[in-house]
């Protein structure tokens, strides 16, 4: 079976023009202001068990959002029921149900002059790929068994895989987003991925997983082949953890998990937290609050790389901008409703491909021009390396946080044994106040662009 | 079940229903299945003291599913045209093309059609229910938090409400449907004290209608989020290390859930994934203790009258007395293992296929008070709150969030803690309960699980003590 190839995405004229009627329509019924936003996506997996083909999904999904501002008042509503007349009803009556909302005077669409005018075709940025309506089931489904090991992956004497699971995946997102102020923008992207996770037994029949994962705008980008043999490597690496004291050490964290450390500082800098008093770093802009080491900045305008958008979801224009500059905050992430409201310059509605930038205690990177976490292992010396997490938290108020880790202890450069059971605490601001290096091996798939790190003074408890 | 009102409100007849299970079964599929779902979702926000933001939401679709053997086929249709649910048949059917030798499991055909009383009549439909009475109801809500607490600084309440209209039909002709109310009502509040600020939730969730909101309700959130303040503004991270637990009853059951009952879910077992795998049979943790995952609570956030495969709700007791006596199962796993369907094949929407899911998951209630399981504690920890619970389901790690709870110092609770988190290994724990109070609680808070889909869960637990576990603190 081969699809028809499709060149333009997935939203048709006729839908553009249906999602445009409900603007008129919601305009006719009385609101003031309206932003509508009709989402098209097609997703196909096929997930091999063991070897063998065990599950084929296909998704196609569609919807209409509507935002509507009428009377100063503000409602959100949606509906996946898209013929002409159910809208109109479905129209009316989100007008009437706004108006049974209480007034809130800061609620708006955003200045026209700040959002995008060039995303027209929704293909500007080069994340829509045209290979996606060439591949057929059948190719599908031949390049999730190409990344299946099952029956041959070779294991030392006493190992067993007891379970591998394989996944290929492909899908089309294609958004319009449309104002009553004049605003059009569309986005379209592609996305391919495989994954595999692997199970493993010893002779104890104790039980490891390992799991890994690629993913791509275009297939041609797909590192294929890979996934299950990485997999299953990081599930013999875990064999027969030894047990670790508490106490304060260095850590190393993998690129695979670094982000998980850096989602709470975004929390953390948007006004909508700050303006509800549940923010650790409300009154922090403009001064530095972590170490000078710290830079992260925003690439949401780089073509052809995961995370690209041309504008947020309110239609303003993304621009590539510093989020912290050597421990400096510069960046509060502020929509037009928490800029009307608390009276600070509206920016964007969150971050897009945040690039975090590396950076060496010691004053310079590695002459080879790789900072990786092998390279940062050895320069820190002793410690713990972290490739998992394993449940925590983040409090959003204080900044305090805890989190179970998994990984390796390291001494003298190199990885000793593998640990589990233990749990890093502290504090957000503390810990990047001890960043001591951040490599430059963010893994090309990934949005978040984190790559491998290192603290100083980090106290586990095992 | 009324099954015109359901035919009538997917515009599809019986003899439609069987023609699209004939195309689905066309390449050679052993058995199939559709779920026609109809959904109304409503929210109302109050956020700086007024009601300013809110909508609806509508959801519509079919889902339909082919199995072969144990493998799944799965498509869906936002729309009931019968071009389009053909379409979706085909792309489903095509897993039996792939899969021509496999065996069929028999997928449980035959379950009797429910019989008992709907678990969650509404006498107070929510669909008919005004906005202006629900806009009330949270303006009253932060009234009572602020007389309440003089140290509230924020409240932020959130109403919502759904209403699920669900028709399922499969190959061995059984046709059932489903009206599945939800409502959910949650309150976050910010304390502010000497320049810091604590922040508590309190949330009830019921399948219920309107009826479920009431003054007691309202009075029970109010007391239930500024309880302990004092104590989340004194509390401190203790030292860390290997000591016994003590988890109080209720809203701890979500250890249960996470760290046990997700092992205990067929589909990680059929795999040999869990740590469970082929331990049927076997002790498992002391006797005297009984796992339960239960569908069949009435207004439970867990309850189904029916699960997502037709099957009804039922009471499944996973640990009788200690040993493992069942795991939780859908058609596919039943087939597999032989047995009948435990009714837990539960799905987020028409969107998703069936797995293995819990409802409503606790521990009955034990012998001990709670007060000498604490007084039987030289040093420890017991909590009362958890939140942010992962677990692997290979090895049988966990980790929970502790966001209040006590030290127990020679067997009384001392300073208060928090930000800490609990790290143990689940059937390493299960062995390790020494003591289970005579107080089993179940949390009716807005738990939603989240394997691979949401499901809306309930879980519960009387006070236990757990001999050992690692806390990690300063």
């Amino acid at each position: 079976m081969k699809k028809e190839k499709n060149t333009t995405g997935l939203i048709s004229k006729s839908e553009k023009n249906l999602a445009l009627y409900c603007i008129d329509a919601a305009l006719r019924h009385g609101a003031g202001q309206v932003r509508v936003s009709l989402s098209k996506s097609t997703l196909d997996t096929f997930g091999m068990l063991n070897g063998e083909l065990d599950k084929v999904t296909h998704a196609a999904d569609r919807s209409i959002f509507l935002y509507i501002f009428a009377d100063n008042r503000y409602g959100t509503f949606s509906t996946n029921m898209l013929e002409e007349a159910s809208l109109e009803q479905f129209t009316a009556q989100a007008v009437e149900a706004v108006r049974m909302l209480a007034e809130d005077r800061h609620r708006r669409l955003p200045d026209p002059e700040r959002t995008e005018k060039g995303a027209v075709t929704g293909q500007e940025l080069g994340l829509y790929d045209e290979a996606y309506g060439d591949l057929g089931s059948d190719e599908k489904s031949r390049i999730a068994a190409e990344e299946c090991i099952w029956g041959r992956a070779g294991l030392p004497d006493g190992l067993r895989i007891i379970s591998e699971e394989c996944e290929y995946s492909d899908s089309v997102d294609d958004n319009f987003l449309a104002d009553s102020s004049g605003f059009r923008g569309r986005h379209t992207e592609t996305s391919f991925a495989i994954c595999s996770e692997i199970t493993i037994e010893d002779t104890d029949g104790k039980k490891y997983s390992g799991y890994w994962w690629d993913s791509s705008p275009c297939l041609s980008g797909l590192q294929r082949g890979q996934c299950s043999r990485i997999a299953l490597g990081k599930a013999v690496k875990q064999i027969r953890p030894l047990g670790h004291e508490g106490g304060s050490f260095t850590m190393v964290l993998d690129r695979s998990v670094s982000s998980r450390l850096v989602s709470p500082l975004f929390s953390a800098l948007n006004t909508a937290s700050i303006q509800q008093e549940s923010s650790f770093l409300k009154n922090s802009l403009g001064k530095k609050i972590f170490c000078g080491g710290l830079s992260i900045t925003d690439a949401a305008r780089t073509c052809g790389k995961p995370g690209a958008r041309l504008f947020d979801t309110e239609g303003v224009a993304t621009k590539d901008m510093d989020i912290i500059v050597e421990g400096t905050v510069k960046t509060y992430f502020t929509n037009t409703y928490m800029a009307i409201k608390t009276g600070m310059e509206a920016t964007v509605e969150g971050v897009s491909r945040p690039v975090l930038l590396p950076y060496s205690k010691d004053g310079r990177l590695p002459d080879d021009g790789v900072f990786d976490a092998g390279k940062i292992i050895q320069a820190a010396g002793s410690g713990i390396y972290v490739t998992g997490f394993n449940g925590g938290n983040c409090n959003s108020t204080t900044g305090n946080f805890s989190y179970g880790i998994e990984g390796f202890a390291f001494k003298d450069g190199k990885i000793t044994h593998p640990v589990r059971e233990m749990v890093i605490t502290g504090n957000m601001i503390s810990l990047w106040n001890n960043l001591a290096y951040a490599g430059n091996d963010a893994r090309a798939c990934t949005r978040w662009q984190i790559p491998s790190l290192c603290f100083s003074n980090v106290d586990f408890s095992a | 079940m009324d099954t015109s009102f359901f035919l009538d409100r997917f515009r599809v007849t019986v003899p439609q229903l069987g023609q699209l299970v004939a195309e689905a079964l066309s390449q050679g599929g052993d058995y199939a299945d559709l779920y026609f779902e109809h959904t109304t979702y409503s929210d109302l926000l109050l956020k700086d003291n007024e009601v300013s933001s809110g909508g609806f939401h509508i959801d519509y679709g079919v889902g339909i599913r082919v199995l072969k053997g144990d493998r799944t086929g799965y498509a869906y249709s936002e729309n009931t045209e019968m071009p389009d649910m053909l379409h979706a048949a085909r792309t489903a059917s095509q897993i039996a093309r792939a899969n021509t030798a496999l065996k069929n499991c028999g997928y449980g055909k035959g379950y009797p059609a429910a019989v008992r009383p709907d678990l969650y009549p509404e006498s107070c439909r929510w669909m008919d229910s005004r906005s202006s009475d629900s806009i009330q109801v949270l303006k009253k809500l932060e009234a009572m938090i602020y007389a309440r607490e003089k140290r509230t600084a924020k409240v932020i309440a959130r109403l919502s409400w759904s209403e699920s209209e669900i028709m399922m039909y499969n190959s061995g002709g059984e046709l059932t449907c489903d009206s599945r109310p939800m409502g959910s009502i949650v309150a976050s509040v910010i304390f502010s004290e000497n320049g810091k600020n604590e922040n508590k939730t309190s949330s009830r969730s019921f399948r219920s209608g309107q009826e479920m909101i009431t003054d007691e309700l309202l009075m029970e959130m109010t007391e239930e989020v500024v309880s302990g303040i004092d104590e989340r503004f004194q509390a401190i991270r203790p030292k860390g290390g290997r000591m016994p637990v003590v988890m109080g009853a209720g809203a701890s059951g979500i250890l249960l859930h996470e760290a046990m009952g997700h092992s205990f879910e067929a589909d990680f077992n059929r795999k040999g994934q869990s740590v469970f795998s082929g331990m049927m049979g076997k002790r498992i943790c002391a006797p005297g203790i009984n796992i339960v995952d239960d569908g069949t609570l009435g207004h439970n956030r867990g309850a189904c009258n029916l699960d997502d495969e037709g099957v009804p709700g039922q009471k499944t007791y996973m640990v009788r007395d200690g040993i493992l006596t069942s795991y939780l199962h859908d058609r596919i796993s039943a087939g597999w293992y032989g047995v009948p369907s435990t009714g837990n094949g539960r799905r987020e929407s028409f969107r998703f296929n069936p797995i293995p899911r819990m409802r409503a998951t606790y521990m009955e209630s034990g012998a001990a008070d709670r007060e000498s399981l604490i007084a039987s504690v030289k040093r420890g920890i017991y909590v009362d709150e958890f939140s942010n619970g992962q677990v692997k389901i290979g090895e049988g790690d966990f980790t929970f969030y502790v966001k209040s709870g006590f030290l127990i110092e020679n067997g009384r609770l001392t300073a208060p803690v928090k930000d800490i988190n609990i790290i143990g290994n689940g059937p390493q724990a299960l062995a390790d309960i020494t003591g289970v109070g005579n107080d089993l609680k179940i949390d009716n808070g807005r738990w939603t699980c989240g394997k691979d889909q949401s499901v809306p869960v309930s879980c519960g637990i009387p006070t236990v003590l757990v001999r050992s576990l690692t806390v990690g603190g300063e």
